[in-house]
């Protein structure tokens, strides 16, 4: 520190960048602490603020993860059943057993299954109701049946191949429902942008209630401000706890938010886990995992200082000793 | 130290609160400032720290001119003048410690420094030891001294006080006063605005007399 020693102090005081740079770094890393602690001195308001900040982030995140499982590639046949294609021959045939051959080396197939016309019977009768039906047969009217799942995943192609392997030998038809699936990619890019919307508007919010907030603290500190720059506390020196503050407020409400979706996601895996296995799937809503929490942490933390720098600067340079 | 040249303060509401005063105070000069109520002693007062800036005129701080510095310039000029003003006064909801403790913060001391400077500025007004109070526990004087301490913490080359001895008994009075004394004798250019006539009388200083804006002895 380089004071102008007060005998000859006939100048202004002037401090060497070192210096200053020190200074600088130790009121950064004594606010972060200080700040932290004089909001949980007031524990109740601060957790209405992270509670508000948190519902805030994650119910777009929460919207985005269902989405994100629902439309990724592997859990797509929760809604895309696999194609089947009905064989107008037995299963044992060599016409069957050809085509059998030629769509696993298909390379626009996936996964290929054969129900023989016994498995088809067993499974048919399994369900409540059907057996009697079918014991009014005198032998087994189901046709063998493959099951293909394809690996293409738009619609349009999906039905240029399910055309395709109908007009092979040994095919009577292939079943699927494409028109369903066009409606729900539809959809789904709908709720897409609906989500980037909501996500805007939320983030939106964020900054809002922590520019709100912190706008309340400088109005109960005006006395403070002033007198700190009457004795040359700098604007941005007045402003750095605030920045502090926001940060603290967009964290914590982060972390909130993390602990929301995480509960949520427990509250709803028995369900979906149910609802994915009649659909033989292994659908599953998957947790944040680290990259995506430190994200949200990120996240959080940034609306914050946003929030802070867009609400706070103009307002702080207003108040003025007087 | 302090130079004002012809300097003229408009309020924005039209009103004349000085008008062509001239004025120089040298490094280390005592300098009381009197007047009735309305004379522009604290419009005076607020132009050297850079709360007003003048109609007319320039004002020279140590050589510099801060008649239009810059507003990012303003908090390097204030770090070099402590104040006593009327309406500034502690923050109630800190301790006698922190409250001491601003400027030095603002002027980005290190802790184990600010802790030595802020107690012998409490020693200096006769509050050792009481640092860790709150100011409402504290009287009136006792507060007006941490105001003063406050104001010294960070030995600034000027001292501006406005109405100091406000609340104070004349016994306090006097003993602030050559407290304020003592700090110009080491050399601080000492500014007083104060309508204690008896106890300006009493001391051997210099007197600058303001009346309706103008100034009428100096
Ligand atoms: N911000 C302002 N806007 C308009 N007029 C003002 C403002 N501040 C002060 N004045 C006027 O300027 C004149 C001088 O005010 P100032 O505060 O300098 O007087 P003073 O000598 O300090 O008086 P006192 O002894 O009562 O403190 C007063 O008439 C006051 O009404
Ligand atoms: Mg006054």
């Amino acid at each position: 520190m380089n004071e102008s020693a007060s005998g000859s102090g006939a100048h202004i005081r002037q401090i060497n960048r070192a210096d200053r740079l020190k200074a600088w770094s130790r009121h950064h890393r004594q606010l972060f602490r200080s700040t932290l602690i004089t909001l949980l001195n007031q524990p109740g308001a601060l957790l209405i603020t992270w509670l508000v900040i948190g519902i805030a982030l994650s119910l777009p995140i929460l919207l985005s993860l269902a989405l994100r499982e629902i439309s990724e590639a592997d859990t797509r046949q929760v809604i895309q059943p696999a194609m089947s294609v009905y064989l107008s021959v037995p299963s044992e045939s060599e016409t069957a057993q050809a085509l059998l051959q030629s769509l696993r080396a298909s390379s626009a197939v996936g996964e290929v299954r054969l129900i023989t016309e016994q498995a088809a019977l067993m499974e048919f009768s399994s369900l409540a109701g059907f057996g009697d039906v079918l014991n009014a047969f005198s032998e087994n009217p189901l046709p063998g049946i493959i099951e293909v799942v394809p690996n293409e995943r738009d619609g349009a192609g999906i039905k240029l191949l399910a055309q395709q392997i109908a007009g092979q030998d040994g095919v009577d038809q292939v079943s699927f429902d494409a028109a369903w699936l066009e409606r729900l990619s539809a959809i789904l890019g709908i709720l897409e942008r609906v989500l980037y919307a909501l996500g805007v508007l939320f983030s939106g919010a964020v900054i809002f209630t922590i520019g709100n907030t912190l706008r309340l603290t400088i109005e109960n500190q005006r006395a403070e401000i002033e007198i700190t720059k009457l004795f040359g506390g700098s604007d941005s020196f007045v402003q750095r706890p605030f920045i502090y503050r926001g940060f603290w407020l967009g964290f914590g409400g982060a972390l909130l938010a993390f602990l929301i979706i995480q509960a949520s996601l427990m509250y709803l895996s028995g369900p979906v886990e149910r609802l994915a296995q009649s659909y033989r799937s292994n659908f599953a809503l998957e947790a944040l995992d680290f990259g995506e929490s430190i994200g949200l942490f990120a996240l959080g933390a940034l609306l914050g200082i946003l929030g802070s720098w867009v609400s706070v600067w103009r307002y702080l340079k207003q108040i003025q000793p007087k | 130290m302090l130079v004002f040249d012809h300097v003229s303060k408009r309020y924005p509401n039209g009103y004349d609160a000085l008008s062509d005063v001239s004025l120089s105070v040298d490094a280390g000069e005592f300098v009381f400032l009197t007047g009735p109520s309305g004379a522009g002693k604290s419009t005076l007062l607020k132009l050297i720290n850079g709360v007003e800036r003048s109609s007319q005129g320039q004002v020279h701080i140590a050589g510099q001119n801060i008649t239009r510095l810059p507003a990012r310039k303003i908090p390097t000029l204030r770090q070099s003048i402590g104040v006593v003003f009327q309406n500034h006064q502690l923050l109630f909801d800190r301790r006698v410690y922190d409250n001491v403790a601003l400027p030095l913060l603002i002027a980005g001391m290190k802790p184990t420094d600010i802790g030595r400077r802020v107690r012998a500025a409490l020693s200096k007004v006769g509050l050792t030891g009481r640092e860790d109070d709150w100011p409402e526990t504290l009287s009136g004087g006792e507060q007006q001294r941490v105001g003063i301490a406050r104001a010294v913490v960070h030995r600034p080359p000027i001292l501006l006080a406005d109405e100091p001895t406000g609340n104070l008994d004349p016994d306090l009075s006097r003993e602030i006063m050559s407290l304020f004394l003592q700090f110009s004798q080491l050399g601080v250019t000492v500014l007083i605005a104060t309508h204690d006539l008896e106890l300006v009388e009493a001391m051997p200083a210099r007197r600058v007399q303001l009346q309706d804006g103008r100034m009428i002895a100096r």
